[in-house]
């Protein structure tokens, strides 16, 4: 007879956290506005720091709830607010073209998540805090990251796309692997943000040269 | 093994730091080809003189570095130091179209640095922040000359690259969790620590963890259809840049495959690792080989010609088998020189006669005979033409194929290898012997003699290869073998 597993306010916690990152990359679909965009971006990684906060309380591990802390400061402030330094008024308020619309990104996200936590749960993969499929909702905003970048034509888009992305990983790893080392975590936080100064200095360099933020126009290589 | 480590590694960031902080290019460029010549002799060190082919460890537990890791290594320092030496003649005034010539320098050594820790990378978080290092700095080098279009295609190699890796990333997390029943909670996803034990790991999260790692690095190494990214920076990138992609990056992303691969080989069975390898690698194979065939633009050819090349490697450890394996290995090495020169080769063309489009050139042999020369001899080599070592790699990859009753592989190999030399060889061989048309004077200028050094080392490590393999790389290639492939 195995005991039943127990729940109290720290699982409580991680649920309405991981909910809240879902519904957050559902948000992101809806959003048509670039400085929305970035604003629902600051909002989940905010609920990522909370989450890696929750995790080290929850596991007595300090080097998490540093992480949680740093990834607050970098990821919920310090990147979108140097993406949104980098853009102008008329670009913060630029309806981003869309593949698909709203509506249809929104179905389309719906399936991938619903698909993220079928796949995930073939895995049986449970964390301490989290019961399986733990990497439902990891995969989720993965695969949500992936449809974002592709249907959403407009360079700041296609980062945050990415960083929704990498913040579905950073889920992943707090949720599954919360005993990797906290040096590993560090050094990936310092890559998104080495990673988002390259970005910012090829966005500039492309904005200079007048096309815009939009990425309609890159399609010259093609073949 | 601790003072050539250091050096490896240590030589690259001290050439990036004093050619950033150093005035003018006059220092930049000697400071390189010395920091890329050290780098590479303490490699060869490494790797031959301290027994890299049994496995040795450094620095505590940072560097570990075994047969398979020293192929990479050797592929990885070789054409830095090549791509070093031509750097420093294509950046002389009037032969390249260089544009952001502060940055080149210190970029292309952090570029030299990040290929060589890959191989060198203990721990797969390490490695996999090393392969990332790798794009956002040669995403910057694809920009150098400073057109529309390389920045498109800088975009689209960040985007796509650093979105593969984050898949990637999730590879390695989902590896973690399926050794974590074996080796406790908390313990450090170490190659040393996670190989010993890989034959107790959660087989089903191993096999997604593969799964992952294969689309996700793959992405990185051009496999198909992950390849989107790859054929566009290949070709605005400057030409040494282009060479440092495809002789060194490709097999770099590769080498995380293989190196995660061999773990999760041992959890799930040789079946499943090796068809995965066998589906990309064919289809990479298949298809970039006759999008070749079909390119106009010559670096655009030979961009496709590397994810060619890449699923040469992928399918002949997929086949598997000690010869194949071999021959696949010997491949990485092989194509590494032979791309190398290729793009040297292009660098050449496009200096002298200002196009990427293969009609725009002509009368190669009669303006500049000895990139002429260097030219057919790239093509005849990527075409797998005896005697350079790409011949003898493909031959081994098919003897192994046909050894282990792989008669299809095998054959695909042959057929796809044999229609895409005829397409590339076609195409440079009018670029080369057709009449000339009116040669400008800056088509027919004299040789840069820094530039055909480095072709010319590119040709004799081919021709050498191909005719030779000494020793002790039979004995590295065997190990290499051993760690991922030969097990079927």
């Amino acid at each position: 007879m195995t005991a039943a597993p127990h729940y109290d306010l720290a699982h409580a916690l991680a649920a309405l956290l991981a909910t809240g990152a879902l519904l957050s990359a559902l948000a992101l679909l809806g959003a048509k506005l670039v400085h929305e965009q970035v604003r629902v971006y600051a909002v989940q990684s905010a609920l990522a720091a909370a989450f890696a906060a929750l995790a080290g309380a929850h596991h007595g591990a300090v080097d998490l709830v540093i992480l949680g802390a740093l990834t607050l400061a970098t990821k919920g402030w310090l990147i979108p607010f140097a993406i949104n330094r980098q853009l102008t008024f008329e670009a913060a308020e630029h309806e981003v073209p869309l593949v698909i619309q709203v509506p249809t990104s929104l179905i389309a996200g719906a399936a991938l998540a619903g698909f993220a936590y079928w796949s995930a749960g073939a895995l049986h993969a449970s964390g301490a805090l989290v019961p399986a499929p733990a990497l439902g909702m990891p995969i989720a905003l993965v695969l949500i990251g992936f449809l974002f970048m592709t249907t959403r034509q407009n360079l700041i888009s296609q980062i945050v796309g990415l960083l929704v992305l990498e913040n579905g990983v950073f889920f992943a790893t707090v949720a599954v692997a919360p005993g990797l080392p906290f040096a590993i975590g560090f050094l990936l936080l310092f890559d998104v943000i080495t990673a988002v100064l390259f970005y910012a200095v090829l966005a500039r360099l492309i904005v200079a040269r007048a096309r815009g933020t939009s990425v309609i126009d890159l399609n010259t290589l093609r073949g | 093994m601790t003072i050539a480590v250091l050096l490896i590694a240590g030589l690259p960031l001290a050439a990036a730091l004093a050619s950033w902080l150093g005035r003018g290019e006059a220092l930049a460029a000697p400071a390189s080809v010395a920091a890329a010549l050290g780098c590479f002799a303490a490699a060869l060190v490494a790797v031959f003189g301290l027994g890299a082919a049994e496995g040795e460890r450094a620095l505590g537990s940072i560097v570990y570095l075994d047969g398979l890791g020293g192929v990479f290594l050797l592929a990885a320092s070789g054409v830095y130091l090549l791509v070093a030496v031509y750097s420093a003649g294509y950046l002389r005034p009037g032969v390249g179209h260089v544009r952001l010539r502060r940055l080149y320098w210190p970029l292309l050594n952090l570029f030299g640095f990040a290929l060589v820790a890959t191989p060198l990378a203990d721990n797969l978080a390490v490695l996999w922040v090393a392969v990332e290092l790798t794009t956002v700095v040669s995403a910057v080098l694809v920009t150098s000359e400073g057109t529309d279009a390389s920045l498109e295609a800088a975009w689209k190699y960040l985007v796509i690259g650093s979105a593969g890796l984050a898949v990637g990333l999730l590879g390695i997390v989902v590896l973690y969790l399926a050794a974590a029943p074996v080796l406790g909670g908390s313990f450090s996803p170490r190659v040393t620590v996670l190989a010993p034990v890989a034959g107790s790991l959660d087989p089903g999260l191993a096999r997604a963890a593969f799964a992952l790692v294969i689309v996700g690095f793959g992405t990185k190494v051009g496999l198909v259809p992950m390849h989107a990214w790859l054929p566009d920076a290949h070709s605005e990138a400057p030409s040494p840049v282009s060479a440092m992609l495809s002789g060194a990056l490709l097999a770099a992303a590769l080498y995380a495959v293989l190196r995660i691969g061999a773990i999760a080989e041992a959890a799930t069975g040789p079946t499943y690792v090796h068809t995965l390898l066998l589906v990309f690698g064919a289809a990479s194979l298949v298809l970039a080989g006759l999008f070749a065939l079909r390119q106009a633009n010559y670096k655009r050819l030979l961009a496709y010609s590397s994810i060619e090349h890449m699923g040469i490697v992928a399918l002949g450890i997929g086949i598997g088998g000690p010869v194949a394996a071999y021959g696949a290995f010997l491949h990485v090495l092989a194509h590494a020189a032979a791309k190398a020169l290729a793009f040297f080769g292009a660098g050449e063309l496009l200096s002298r006669f200002e196009t990427r489009e293969a009609a725009g050139v002509r009368g190669v042999m009669r303006t500049a005979p000895l990139a002429g020369v260097m030219v057919l001899a790239a093509a005849l080599a990527i075409g797998g033409m005896p005697p350079f070592a790409v011949f003898r790699s493909e031959l081994l990859i098919v003897s192994g194929g046909f050894a282990r009753s792989s008669y299809f592989l095998a054959g695909l190999l042959v057929v796809v290898a044999n229609v895409a030399f005829a397409g590339i060889y076609r195409t440079f061989h009018v670029m080369v012997l057709s009449p000339a048309e009116g040669a400008s004077e800056r088509a027919a200028r004299a040789p840069q003699p820094l530039m055909g050094a480095a072709m010319l080392g590119c040709v004799a490590a081919l021709v050498a290869l191909g005719l030779w393999i000494p020793a002790p790389l039979d004995q590295l290639l065997q190990s290499a073998a051993g760690v991922i492939g030969a097990r079927t």
